[in-house]
């Protein structure tokens, strides 16, 4: 590790932003240049004069890059101005890792998909010294101060502006990740958009952000649905992406059920998927498929209702008796139960046990949902877009998971969520305090078995068919990683959590043999290393770090400007 | 400050007289160890009661009889006429709140949560109120926030209505824990050593917040080693030894019994056997 | 009432085997309070060095009598040992160490990820070992010349030998155990470590080196569970440990966790129960696809009811 004193940093300021800058601006150039020999690899970046649309991702970075080396010099950053609240010698330097990482990955992938290093052209080349080049400047420029973008005052028009171009952004991102079929392309592009995500942190947008957001709660909220609404318009009827986006909302909404338990409360629940399970025989049984055992189909929104009470019913039979105990004892207690309930699925076959699920069998045949004559079976064009039979699914699926959204939020924001925090915080004082602790722990966990059970009544549906096999453990665990890997106790964490747990496996085919060994080791490693995850709530950042005396006073600190920003009067509500 | 009427209107006028707690012949047994051994308290409205003994007198045991946290092996505990229940949470419904030896605050939750963690008790949102923000719940936040900044300001601490409790100094930690206390409306308030680690400053302003608090017409009992304290501000105070009551009476008193002095300095060995017997 | 003894032998042998593996839960949650998730792995990872051992020694089938329990039992068990105790180790000081001050979910969270990893890792990279066949599926176990498929009759009541292994093992390494922590420096601290672990940092005793120590221990006995378990069913795959653990960690509820006579105890206790439940209750239900749910049953009825276990003192909170 290179060592320069401020001082030589300093000196060498100039010329870095002049060296950096040019750099930048040559590796987006490298874009008009061929990159590789085969047109195969990585989605055809073989065109010369013409680049590929990740390619083009390439360019916009290269030029962001060269305006956070080069603006400084024209803007003269001062204190007390908003120029100096700007991390741009930061920024610019992992924009300049992001430059030199992506040609890196890229000729590594044309070189194993092509056959050899002989395919790379010389456009990839180019951008890697030229990514080279870039990171040396970075990493002599001096370091900024903490961003402080935050403190830029904004016209609420540009908040709102604001909000709708990163939805947009968010949306646009998606879509070409989710067209991208070549696993070298979507790795590349996985690592462009962490980059530039980094890179935006770092500067301090995202802060910035934060503010816009917190003061237009519902457009943020409006705009986020209204995204997630349109998505299935741009997929243009392709089915293959709309099953792997309603499968990721499914498991978010289960993943968020769980997170009221293990993040909000503090208790872990390792059968959850039993909950999930419950909920989809529940709803298979009353399908009125021809392999159901009871010949009832009660109208949807009843069987949602009762596969929901069911599995609560099961949580609460599990949690009444071992919430009394120790934590610990519940984790171990909660997996037995899940094999319990997978092995009672199995025997409740018609020969070891009166028949309600057909055993090992299932339920197949699950018909699709009828709502008043829309058929969620068939396919419609609305506004000439073909709308296909999973995004009717996908959209059913929006509409649950907003409402299990406002049922977190709103339980976690009331009286109850304060009694949680204090149960986690320290169960026996928040006791002596008058809380009712059993009845609250015992609360958390109907309600997540309840949210788990609606999502497995559309499961079973969006399936068509239920076994068994599809609730052992491994599923839970995997739901554990998502809330883990996400972060403890927050919407946002979680639901990327899942995302990213979901659609990795199914856009990188070759590592799905390796997921559960990944999947341990993330779940050590984050523990390990950010066991708030990726997007920490503060307090549970401030449990995981019990001896962090500087992110105590950051975060308090933080709370405290929310507070004097909006709510002015200081007897206002929380 | 009318916030605290809620308490004062049904204790204050009975002028101080009104029997309150009657523990009558309470033990407490750890397998072959008698921790506290057929104690008997009577604490009346309005009154400051005070708890000393040498360490591991069965002090702290004989708190958690009385709030529920342990079942007393044999005796009863009754609570204005009615038995109290063995449950600490329920303890708190009747109206007996307590702090802690250690203090047991919430740690990252700021102050203001803290204090209203206390309400939690008094308030009456449900699953339902709480998910569609129904007025109840809104009502109820409402009050709750405001009763709990009354509180704050009361022990002194309305500027630090934010800040993490881990954050405070440790006499505004002690302070916070019972604003906390208070927030449940007692009508009887546990002290377990309010003043331990303070200095002579802090302390003054512990015993000056104890006697406002009596002003609101609560009964306080206080555990505490420190004489000067308990004897200022106690007008009965009990002294415990090797779990029985030795002596029971106004401080001066009990200040001047031979028996206690004797129990204080005691001789080795005594004070050996002792700190065996803390639990 | 044959069947009754029947069942009965092979309940206290299935029991046995549990015991083995519930000690390493109890010694370790006894000391750091940690519910080690990954001890059944653990077990799986000790039968598979067990494996290991006999391939190396040249897969041998034909050994004599003797040269079979005198030489390859005790080398198979030895290499069984010496893997799980190195895996339980690497992990105590890379997974759970790390987090000893943390809240108590991380290390949970912890153990899972380690569970988790140890079955995919030996599902996926077992046979690339030089010489392992692959381990997707389930591996025979090799045969020991005396034990695996033999048996003797007492009346009318047959006796597998394997079950007499395990309940020998189990014997023996209780003994063991005894000595261990009662008679040696290090079984001493193990005891007040387990009672009050800043008084014994403060007494001079390496707590580092005394969590170590039990984890070690917990793992020797796995691994000669994870034999028993090879020489009992004749084969051994990845998966074995989830089921076992569980089961296992039931015993060491059931008896009083903490507490390693409780364990062994516990153990006898689940095994006899799960067999004497497969048939003796009527109908459908008593039919053995059920007999993990009434094991796992007992666990839910003992938490209720007792949830100290047979012979565990009851613990008290503290103000």
């Amino acid at each position: 590790m290179m060592t320069i004193g401020s001082e030589s940093r300093q000196r060498f300021e100039l010329p870095a932003r002049i060296v950096g800058g040019v750099a930048a601006v040559v590796a987006a150039a490298s874009v008009l240049l061929s990159w590789s020999y085969d047109p195969a690899a990585l989605d055809d970046m073989s065109f010369w004069g013409a680049p590929s649309p990740l390619q083009f991702h390439y360019l916009a970075l290269g030029a962001l890059a060269a305006i956070l080396y080069l603006l400084p010099i024209a803007l003269r950053p001062r204190n007390g101005s908003w120029t100096n609240w700007v991390a741009w010698n930061t920024a610019a330097r992992f924009a300049s890792f992001t430059l030199l990482g992506f040609p890196v990955i890229a000729v590594i992938a044309i070189a194993l998909e092509a056959g050899g290093l002989i395919n790379v052209d010389p456009g990839a080349w180019l951008a890697l010294g030229a990514g080279v080049v870039a990171t040396l400047a970075g990493v002599l420029l001096p370091t900024s101060p903490e961003p402080a973008m935050h403190r830029i005052k904004t016209h609420p028009v540009i908040q709102i502006l604001a909000i709708a171009a990163g939805m947009g952004a968010l949306l646009f991102a998606a879509v070409f990740a989710l067209g991208l079929q070549d696993a070298g392309a979507f790795l590349l592009y996985a690592g462009f958009a962490a980059g530039l995500v980094l890179t935006l942190l770092r500067l301090g947008v995202f802060g910035w952000l934060a503010v816009c957001a917190a003061a237009n709660k519902r457009v943020l909220v409006l705009a986020a649905f209204f995204v997630a609404f349109a998505f299935p318009f741009t997929q243009n009827g392709s089915e293959a992406n709309m099953s792997i986006a309603t499968q990721v909302l499914i498991f978010g909404a289960t993943a968020l059920g769980l997170n009221i338990v293990v993040g909000l409360v503090g208790l872990l629940d390792l059968g959850y998927i039993a909950f999930l399970g419950a909920g989809a025989f529940t709803s298979a049984v009353l399908s009125g498929s021809a392999f159901a055992t009871i010949n009832w189909t009660p109208p949807f929104w009843l069987t949602v209702l009762i596969s929901g009470t069911v599995a609560s019913l099961l949580g609460l039979l599990i949690g009444s008796p071992t919430l009394r105990v120790s934590g610990d004892y519940l984790a171990i207690v909660t997996l037995a139960f899940g094999e319990i309930f997978r092995i009672t699925m199995n025997n409740l076959d018609g020969s070891d046990g009166p028949n309600v699920t057909n055993g090992s069998d299932g339920i197949p045949g699950i018909p699709d949902l009828n709502f008043f004559g829309f058929d969620f079976g068939a396919t419609h064009v609305i506004f000439g877009v073909t709308i296909g039979r999973f995004a009717n699914y996908f959209w059913l699926m929006l509409l649950i998971l907003a409402l299990i959204i406002v049922v977190f939020t709103n339980l976690n924001r009331s009286r109850i969520g304060r009694g949680w925090v204090a149960i986690r915080e320290d169960e026996l004082a928040a006791e002596a305090m008058g809380v009712n602790t059993f009845a609250l722990k015992l609360l958390a966990f109907a309600t997540g078995a309840f949210l788990a059970g609606v999502a497995g009544a559309v499961k079973a549906h969006h399936d068509v068919s239920v076994t068994p096999d599809q609730y052992v453990f491994l599923e839970s665990a995997f739901l554990l990683a998502a809330v883990v890997l996400g972060g403890m106790g927050t919407v946002m964490g979680v639901l990327i959590g899942a995302t990213i747990l979901k659609l990795l496996p199914e856009k990188l085919r070759f590592f799905s043999d390796y997921r559960l060994l990944l999947f341990g080791l993330l779940l050590v490693f984050m523990m390990r290393f950010r066991p708030e995850g990726i997007i920490a709530d503060e307090r549970r950042q401030l449990e995981f770090h019990a001896t962090d005396e500087e992110l105590a006073e950051e975060v308090e600190e933080e709370l405290v400007t929310y507070h004097a920003h909006y709510n002015p009067d200081p007897k206002g509500q929380k | 400050m009318d916030a605290a009427t809620a308490t004062t209107v049904d204790a204050a006028p009975g002028s101080g007289k009104d029997l309150l707690l009657s523990a009558t012949d309470v033990t407490m047994q750890f397998g072959g160890l008698k921790a506290v051994n057929d104690v008997s308290m009577q604490i009346h409205t309005g009154e400051i009661v005070g708890l000393i003994g040498p360490n591991g007198a069965g002090k702290t045991t004989f708190f958690n009889c009385l709030t529920g946290l342990y079942k007393p092996t044999s005796g009863s505990v009754e609570f204005i006429g009615r038995p109290l229940p063995p449950r600490p949470r329920k303890v708190v419904r009747e109206g007996m709140a307590r702090t802690f030896q250690n203090i047991r605050l919430f740690h990252n939750m700021t102050a203001l949560e803290n204090v209203m963690v206390g309400r939690y008790c008094r308030t009456k949102t449900n699953a339902i109120d709480a998910i569609f923000r129904l007025p109840r719940h809104r009502r109820e936040e409402r009050e709750a926030t405001a009763r709990s900044r009354e509180l704050l300001a009361f022990v002194g601490l309305e500027k630090h209505a934010d800040t993490l409790s881990r954050n405070l100094p440790y006499g505004d930690q002690r302070r916070l824990e019972i604003a906390r206390a208070l927030a449940t409306d007692p009508k009887l308030l546990l002290l377990d050593e309010p003043t331990a680690g303070m200095n002579p400053q802090e302390t003054r302003e512990a015993e000056d917040l104890i006697f406002r608090i009596r002003d609101l017409g609560l009964a306080i009992l206080v555990i505490e080693h420190d004489m000067r304290f308990i004897f200022n501000l106690c007008d009965r105070v009990y002294c415990l030894v090797r779990g029985e009551v030795l002596v029971e009476g106004p401080g001066e008193v009990v200040q001047n019994d031979p028996r206690v002095i004797e129990a204080y300095i005691g001789t080795p060995q005594i004070v050996e056997e002792e700190g065996n017997a803390d639990a | 009432m044959e069947f009754f003894f029947q069942q009965l032998i092979n309940g206290l042998s299935l029991g046995a085997l549990y015991a083995l593996i519930a000690v390493g839960y109890t010694v370790v949650y006894g000391i750091v309070q940690l519910i080690n998730f990954a001890h059944g792995e653990i077990f799986m990872v000790g039968a598979f060095g067990a494996f290991a051992t006999w391939v190396l020694l040249g897969s041998p089938t034909t050994w004599s009598l003797a040269a079979a329990l005198f030489v390859l039992l005790p080398a198979m068990i030895l290499g069984g040992v010496v893997v799980s105790v190195a895996v339980a180790l690497l992990t105590e000081r890379l997974a759970y160490r790390p987090l000893r001050t943390a809240p108590r979910l991380a290390p949970l969270i912890s153990a899972i990820g380690v569970s988790v990893f140890l079955q995919e890792f030996i599902r996926l990279f077992f046979g690339y070992i030089p010489g392992m066949p692959d381990s997707k599926r389930a591996i025979p176990f090799p045969s020991v010349e005396g034990i695996s498929g033999a048996s003797f009759q007492i009346g009318q009541v047959t006796v597998q030998m394997p079950a007499v292994f395990t309940i020998v093992a189990l014997v023996v390494c209780t003994l063991f155990l005894w000595f261990y922590v009662n008679r040696t420096k290090t079984g001493r601290a193990m005891i007040a470590t387990s009672q009050d672990p800043d008084t014994a940092r403060l007494m001079g005793i390496n707590v580092d080196r005394v969590i170590m120590a039990a984890f070690a221990v917990g793992a020797a006995l796995a691994a000669v569970a994870g034999v028993a378990h090879g020489l009992r069913y004749g084969n051994i795959d990845f998966r074995m440990g989830f089921l076992s653990g569980l089961k296992a960690f039931t015993a060491a509820v059931l008896g009083g966790i903490g507490n390693i006579n409780g364990a062994v105890v516990g153990g006898l206790v689940l095994g006899v129960v799960e067999s004497l439940a497969t048939s003796f209750i009527p109908g459908q239900f008593g039919s053995t696809a059920w007999k993990d749910v009434w094991a796992f049953a007992l666990l839910i009825l003992v938490l209720v009811f007792r949830p100290q276990g047979l012979l565990g003192a009851k613990v008290v909170d503290r103000a």
